[in-house]
């Protein structure tokens, strides 16, 4: 019984080591399941490590191009700002240092910019000026020391015009009490059609004031010397040629008359030259009243009228019905008629033709006309014969008087005054004389203020 | 006969004051002369001439200040005065002071004839 006993017993434990074995088979091939599984999730873990470690790779690459890109972003801007800020500083520098003075307004005329040379000029601050009223602190005057008004300042009323304006006649008078003229042109500063300030240029003219005078009186001082030894000739020839100290016999009258007739052309040439002076000094005064055109020709031809009956001219006058009384210097316009009427007269051969009339061009102008049959103007010398002591070749010997003055004098006025002088002279084989053209605008002359 | 017309000649230049002189002898005038504007306003001033013939560059006193003198007195005021100058109003001064003491004429020298000038003179004394 024992060893029955004793086989159960035996066969127990191989059941149960069996069952044992079974189970721990089976835990292992669980198990092998598992590190299976483990091992795959560990390849896969790997796989996604080297992903991501691509994708860090890549965006460390991007974040450092991103840097890159950053930083010469950074810099170009820094460059670009340098360059604008240094721009505008150069602007900023050309406006200040602009040799003549500069002063910009608002459209209120408050001063936003005024330059070095403003500064001088004026005397004043930027810090004290900048943001007030131009009128108020830098206040002009004119020649006389007067104020000048606000609605007559130019240059405070500049900018609600569109066009710029200049005066010459503006003074400004330092706190040192120290003054001086201006040249000012005053510019408004248009945007988009609206006025949003002005600009004003500033110069000291003193130094050019000054050689005006010293022009003009070298003029008056030359013409005073000049003149004077030509009256003393004129004077005494006049009172021995009249008379009046006893009779003369006729040779002693023949000399005399030729001493006077040359100083007489000496005082001719003296005028002469002393009307090119002031046209060229600028100090020609234009006088203008109303003036009678025809009656003004008239007795210039009166005084004429010796010489065109001693040459034996055909003259004829037409003075256009509608002529009437215009505003004229009538001591220009005289002048103007005298050099044309006696240049043709001069150039004219005896028994010749000269037509002169006067009518009116379109609704605004003067026209006269002067047509003589006379030696006419070379071709190749038309281009001259408004130059100043220019004389034609063709008249050189026929008439020895003649300044080369006349014509220059004469283009000089009927220009200052806002008129032109043309002429046709169709010179060939064939002599046809000339034609003159003069065209005054009949609006009149604005009276000159020097 | 009529009494003699006096005439104060303001001239600096010798010769051509005499040449006035001359002519306003043989014209029946009685001429006074100056050789500077100071004598000239004085000599005006004292005799009352009944016209005044007047050089503008002169030494002492030049004819425009004299002028001035002279407009400024109640007799010279009215007095006539012919500028009788070379010099020609060319620059604006000369011809707004010109224009301010109202002479009665203003002739070149080198433009006129004596003769002519005399007889300005008539005619301004006549009138």
């Amino acid at each position: 019984m024992r060893k029955n006993t004793a086989i159960s017993t035996s066969d127990e434990i191989i059941l149960k080591l069996k069952l044992l074995a079974r189970e721990k088979e089976a835990v292992r091939r669980k198990l092998a399941v598992t590190a299976k599984k483990l091992a795959m999730t560990a390849t896969r873990l790997a796989i996604t490590a080297k992903e991501k470690e691509g994708v860090r790779r890549k965006l460390a690459v991007t974040a450092a191009k991103l840097k890159t890109s950053y930083e010469t972003l950074e810099k170009k801007v820094l460059d670009r700002t340098k360059s604008l800020e240094m721009s505008r500083v150069k602007e900023e520098a050309i406006l200040l240092s602009i040799g003549d003075g500069l002063l910009v307004t608002d459209e209120k005329g408050n001063i936003i910019i005024i330059n070095a040379t403003a500064e001088r000029l004026f005397g004043k601050k930027s810090k004290d000026v900048v943001g007030k009223m131009f009128s108020k602190v830098i206040p002009l005057e004119n020649e006389k020391g007067m104020a000048i008004s606000f609605e007559k300042n130019h240059v405070i009323t500049a900018p609600t015009t569109s066009s710029p304006t200049a005066n010459p006649s503006y003074f400004f008078m330092r706190e040192d009490k120290t003054r001086f003229p201006m040249a000012i042109m005053a510019t408004p500063v248009v945007l988009n059609g609206m006025v949003i300030g002005g600009i004003k240029i500033f110069r000291d003219i003193t130094h050019e004031r000054e050689i005006d005078k010293a022009k003009t009186e070298f003029v008056s001082l030359a013409s005073h010397q000049l003149r004077t030894p030509l009256s003393t000739v004129n004077w005494y020839a006049e009172m021995l040629l009249a008379g009046d100290v006893g009779v003369l016999n006729e040779k002693q009258k023949k000399y005399l008359d030729e001493v006077y007739r040359s100083n007489q052309r000496m005082v001719e040439l003296v005028n002469a030259l002393l009307d090119v002076a002031s046209l060229e000094v600028g100090t020609f005064l234009i006088e203008p009243e109303p003036t009678d055109i025809c009656k003004l020709t008239q007795s210039v031809i009166d005084e004429q009228r010796p010489q065109i009956d001693a040459k034996n001219l055909t003259f004829s006058f037409l003075c256009g019905k509608d002529v009437s009384s215009m505003q004229a210097d009538p001591k220009l316009l005289r002048m103007v008629m005298q050099n044309i009427l006696s240049n043709a007269v001069k150039y004219t051969p005896e028994g010749g033709n000269i037509a002169l009339s006067i009518d009116l061009a379109g609704k605004k102008n003067l026209l006269l006309k002067i047509t003589d049959t006379g030696y006419g103007i070379p071709k190749n010398q038309q281009n001259k014969i408004f130059t100043k002591l220019f004389r034609a070749d063709n008249v050189r010997d026929k008439d020895t008087d003649g300044t080369g003055l006349g014509l220059y004098i004469v283009k000089s006025i009927v220009e200052n005054c806002g008129g032109k002088i043309w002429f046709k002279s169709p010179y060939g084989n064939v002599k046809c004389g000339t034609t003159f053209y003069v065209e005054l605008p009949l609006d009149g002359l604005k009276k000159s203020t020097q | 006969m009529q009494a003699q017309k006096t005439i104060l000649v303001v001239e600096d230049e010798r010769s051509l004051r005499e040449a006035i002189v001359d002519i306003l002898c043989l014209k029946n005038f009685l001429p006074l002369v100056a050789k500077n504007g100071r004598d000239g306003v004085k000599l005006a001033l004292a005799k009352h001439p009944d016209l005044i013939l007047l050089d503008l560059i002169m030494p002492e006193m030049d004819g425009m200040a004299a002028l001035k003198k002279i407009r400024e007195d109640a007799w010279g005021a009215t007095a006539p005065i012919i500028i009788l100058t070379n010099l020609s109003a060319i620059n604006g001064n000369l011809a707004a002071d010109a224009l301010a003491h109202r002479p009665t004429y203003y002739l070149i020298k080198s433009d006129w004839k004596l003769h002519d000038i005399v007889k300005k003179i008539e005619s301004i004394l006549a009138s």
